[in-house]
């Protein structure tokens, strides 16, 4: 009698052991699609942060003279000193 | 006859010694005996010396010796706007010299003394984002975009900042906002690409890929983007041939090669 209890114990130990099993095994399946997804999306970087605009003169920021003054404040990109894109050969 | 030329020669004579003796102008009278006075004006000599041999230097790249003029200028506590444009050549210098930590509090400096220094909060944020600090280079940004919305730096900084920081949202505002005016940067396609992917437009983002790719085919970088796009798409033959003609472009960025290659490589041909 206690034989087959613990038997019955014993199996009913090993189903729920194997449930988990699967269900550890297919959550971390869908953790390594995830992972995968991601790796995706981290290979997409955004373009490079600006270099830096260049020295100023005694005479401060004021003035049509001062370049950098200009290209911090231009509408134009190509005036803004910002990265651009690699040309075709 | 002879005592006329003796008178001529005479006159001559004399009028050749007017001629060449000339004599310097006197010094100018001092303006002031203070000592005070006196020693300021002697600094303010001393700070304008040293902006020329600072910014001398900083033309030749020669990035520790311009630091220590504009070091010593700073030292001096000159009067606007020499006192935060030293601060801001000095950034310069420690930027260049790899110090970044050292150049944020002097940007920082030079905005506390002139707050509408757009070119300042322009290299404040380069430099925030070169050192990791998210959420300054965030804060300087959005201060830059609202002192020159129509700046297309400012737009294009906080852009990046909002994409690094995972604010999709604000990047894709910012970089529609720059195309606006400047629809032939390819870079901005790019990065509004990036925003949409990540705010799972994904026919939006291959549409903005797609412009990039149209001014710019040799950009390797959109072109393995594109090829992410169309994956998610599940269009695997399209996005084999992306990764694969990415692989050829990025020639110059061996671990862009390597990826788009690997990415080639793991999607099996029809």
């Amino acid at each position: 009698m206690i034989e087959g209890v613990s038997r019955t114990h014993l199996l009913r130990l090993a189903a729920l052991l194997l449930l988990a099993g699967a269900l550890f095994c297919g959550r971390y399946a869908v953790a390594g699609t995830e992972s995968l997804e991601d790796q995706l999306a981290g290979m997409l970087t955004p373009s490079a942060a600006p270099a830096l605009l260049g020295p100023i003169t005694s005479s401060g920021r004021v003035g049509w003279e001062c370049k950098p003054e200009r290209a911090a404040a231009a509408a134009p990109w190509h005036q803004a000193e910002l990265p651009a894109a690699p040309q075709s050969p | 006859m002879r005592v006329l030329l003796l008178v001529a020669l005479l006159i001559r004579l004399s009028a050749t010694d007017a001629v060449a003796q000339t004599y310097s102008s006197p010094s100018p009278q001092p303006r002031t005996t203070s000592v005070p006075a006196l020693r300021a004006l002697a600094a303010r000599r001393e700070i304008e010396e040293r902006f020329t041999i600072g910014l001398e230097a900083e033309a030749r790249m020669d990035w520790a010796p311009a630091a220590a003029e504009f070091e010593r200028i700073v030292a001096l506590h000159p009067a606007e706007p020499q006192g935060s444009t030293a601060r801001y050549d000095l950034a310069i210098a420690y930027a260049n010299l790899g110090r970044n930590d050292d150049a944020a509090p002097e940007l920082r400096a030079a905005l506390a003394l002139d707050p509408g220094f757009l070119a300042a909060m322009a290299n404040l944020v380069s430099v925030d984002l070169a050192r990791g600090d998210a959420r300054e280079a965030r804060q300087i940004a959005d201060r830059y975009v609202s002192l020159a919305p129509d700046s297309a730096r400012a737009l294009y900084s906080r852009g990046i900042v909002a994409l690094q920081n995972g604010d999709a949202t604000t990047a894709r505002e910012d970089f529609g906002k720059l195309l606006h005016t400047n629809p032939s940067y390819a870079v901005a396609h790019y990065d509004l690409a990036l925003a949409e992917e990540r705010l799972g437009r994904f026919d939006e983002a291959r549409r903005e890929l797609s412009a990039a790719l149209s001014l710019a085919p040799a950009y390797a970088r959109a072109r393995f983007a594109l090829g992410v796009v169309l994956l998610r798409q599940g269009e695997h033959a399209a996005a084999r041939n992306a990764f694969a003609q990415a692989s050829l472009d990025a020639a110059g960025d061996p671990a862009l090669q390597n990826i788009a290659a690997a990415m080639r490589d793991s999607i099996k041909s029809p």
